[in-house]
Order: structure tokens, then sequence, then C-alpha cells
């Protein structure tokens, strides 16, 4: 391990050097993209925090520097700084180091030197990137939960005449959903009229339409009748554009006609209580 | 489980819950009985219950469709109750539509919906 205590010594005597540096590559390679956000002062802490955890890891390999690891990345990904630049910034400070090193040394010493500091950074390098690797996934999946949440919510606005307003795009996924949540909804609120408000969804091709038109046969085999509202013009156009053939559905412009309509079926209607 | 599915009678209905999974042979002695037995019994409307079927296959939603064109043919309404969401996913997915088949929600619904149409 006596390339090991080189290094520590090499680094704690020229940790300034090193450091101003390493920033100074790290500034020029960004220029384009986050200089204007980020001052050189941030780069500067990054890379301290950075040598830090390098020196502790090399002197005592236990818990804490792993612990010390995962807060470290944990900040860069809050930093939010793409993953392409944390990992050319990282191999230019292994780059630096190395140069700074192996000056005047054989190529057998520059060799083993390199084996050896390789052998030492890369695990740690490898773990700043798992970390944020793994907290990138875990926002998406967090936001996959969320756009689940908000994908297809039935809401009971009369006996027996239930509402689904869509908002955004339908994809097949989202379809499949939509229909789940329709029949299960109907089943459980004893609907006799669903009314699907599409006024939210800003295209209708094909497949959206082949989604809308298999959930209202499903809802009529469930035994309720399935209402498309909010079909506003663009829409109607592309759907006769495309040949697509709705007249199985009944359909209206707006929900409030839908709503009417519902009522008229189940034998209802709204009346003003003046006198 | 191979038996024949019991059709009850109910005032002027046909009234049939199914209660487990249909086979071929079954559905297929089940279409024999209920003609026989509107022929017998000259009821206006048939019932046929599906709230505890948890799977149609092709061939039982053809029987079923089946059956419900004879029937008209035979002067009988039918309505098919009960049919579970994952089994209207199931038929729809497979092109199945049951077009001229009148459905509720459930049997009570079912009833109220034939003797409606039996009034008029």
């Amino acid at each position: 391990m006596e390339n090991a205590t080189r290094m520590i010594e090499f680094i704690q005597a020229n940790r300034g050097q090193l450091l101003q540096e390493w920033v100074e590559k790290m500034s020029s390679m960004d220029e384009q993209k986050l200089s204007t956000v980020i001052t050189d002062q941030v780069y500067t802490n990054v890379g301290d925090e950075y040598i830090n955890i390098l020196v502790h890891d090399l002197i005592n390999q236990d818990k804490q520097a792993k612990n010390k690891m995962r807060d470290f990345s944990q900040k860069l990904v809050q930093l939010g700084w793409n993953l392409n630049f944390i990992m050319d910034s990282l191999m230019e400070f292994s780059k630096i180091m190395f140069f700074h090193m192996v000056g005047e040394a054989s190529e057998k010493e520059q060799i083993e030197f390199g084996w050896a500091y390789d052998k030492w950074v890369t695990p740690i390098n490898k773990e700043v990137l798992n970390h944020y690797a793994s907290s990138w996934q875990r926002t998406v999946s967090l936001q996959k939960i969320a756009l689940q949440e908000l994908s297809a919510p039935l809401i009971p606005i009369f006996d027996n005449i239930t509402v689904m307003p869509l908002v955004g795009t339908i994809d097949t996924d989202r379809a499949k959903r939509i229909m789940e949540n329709l029949l299960q909804g109907v089943v459980k609120h004893h609907a006799q009229v669903v009314l699907i408000d599409i006024t939210g969804v800003p295209v209708v091709d094909t497949m959206v339409a082949h989604h809308i038109i298999q959930a209202s046969e499903a809802v009529r085999l469930v035994g309720a009748k399935c209402l498309i509202v909010g079909i506003r013009p663009e829409i109607a156009q592309t759907i006769v554009n495309l040949g697509i053939n709705l007249n199985q559905v009944v359909t209206k412009n707006s929900l409030q006609k839908g709503v009417a309509a519902a009522l008229e079926m189940t034998n209802r209607k709204i009346v003003s209580v003046g006198e | 489980m191979n038996g024949r599915i019991p059709i009850l009678k109910l005032y002027n209905c046909l009234l049939i819950s199914i209660q487990w999974e249909l086979d071929d042979q079954t559905a297929l002695q089940f279409q024999e009985d209920l003609l026989s037995k509107i022929h017998e019994t000259g009821v206006g409307g048939v019932v046929i219950d599906l709230t505890s079927v948890d799977v149609i296959d092709s061939f039982i939603a053809k029987v079923l469709g089946d059956v419900v064109s004879m029937s008209h043919l035979m002067g009988a309404k039918v309505v098919l109750t009960g049919i579970q969401p994952a089994v209207a996913i199931t038929l729809v997915e497979l092109g199945i539509h049951l077009q001229d088949v009148r459905t509720a929600l459930d049997l009570e619904k079912g009833l109220e919906t034939l003797q409606r149409e039996l009034g008029e």
C-alpha cells in the first residue's frame, strides 16, 4: 500500500493546487450550460468535498466512508447537474492527479500507479453514478404513480349517473386503466349512464377512438349506457376525416348536454323551483 | 363440474343464474334446455345472470349470442345481467360485441328492464 500512502501525502500536500486546477477545468468545460447559474464557489465546495471523501476512503475504508459517499451523491443530484458533466468532471480530476503524480516516474511505475489509482477511485465514482441513477429512477417512478392517480377518476354526480373526465393524451396503458376504472366504477356506483368527457383530450386519433369505442362497448355489456361528451369541432373533424365510425356511441358536444341527456334516459329532469 | 344449468320460471319470465364456469358441453346443453323450456312455457322474457362468471371464452360468448338470437326468434326477449368488468373487457378485446343483446347491471335491474319492455 505504499502507493496509497504516497497518494494521501500528495493530495494533502498539493490540495490547494489540485482543487484550483480542477475547478478551472470544470468551469471551462461547462461554459455554455450551467456557468451562469453555478458560481466558482460551488465548484470549489463540491471539489473539496470529493477530495475529502477520497482521502477518507483511502485512510479508513469503513462504513462512514460509504455514508459520506451517499451524502455526496445526493448533493450532486440535488444540484441538478447532468450526469455527463459529473462523469466528465470526475474523469478530469483523475487526469489531473495522474499527471501531477507520475511527472518524472518510469513507465513501469506509471502503469503501476495508474492501476492502483484506478482500483481506488473507480468504486467511488461508480457509487456516485449508482446513486444518481437510482434517485433518477425513483423520481420517474414517483411521477408515474402520481400520473396513475390522476389518470382516470370517476365521479358520481347523480343517482345512477357518473362522469369520467379525461385530461391529457391517452396511450394504451392509460386506456386500459381507464377501461378498468370505468367498469369497476359502474358496478360499484350502480350507474345506469356513464359520461366520458373528452374535453381535455388534445388529440383523438384512431387508437384513442378505438379505445373509447371499446370502453363504451364494455360499459354496455356490463349493463349501463355510455355517452361521449365534450367533442370539440376539431375532434369531430378528425374523427370523420379518419373514417372512424362512432355511430354506435351517443355523442354530445358538452358535458351539460350530456347530463341533460343522461337525466332524460333515467326518466328525470331538472326543474327550477321558482314561482 | 358437469351438470345442467337450472332454469326457473318466474311469472312470465325464465330465470337462469349461471354459477360456475361453463364448459362447451354444458353451454350447448343449456342452449337446448333453454329453447325447449321457452317452447314449453311460452314465456315472454328471459334473464341470464352472469354475476358469478369470471371467465367467458369466445365459444361461450358465441353460444350466448346465439341463444339470444334464437330466443328472439321464438318471441322471448333476453337480458344478460351482471357481466363482470373483467369479462366485459375480455369480450370487447376478443371483438365480441353482442351487438343486439340487452344488458343490465344486476338481476333486479334486468327484471325491471324486461318488465318494462314486455309491458310496452
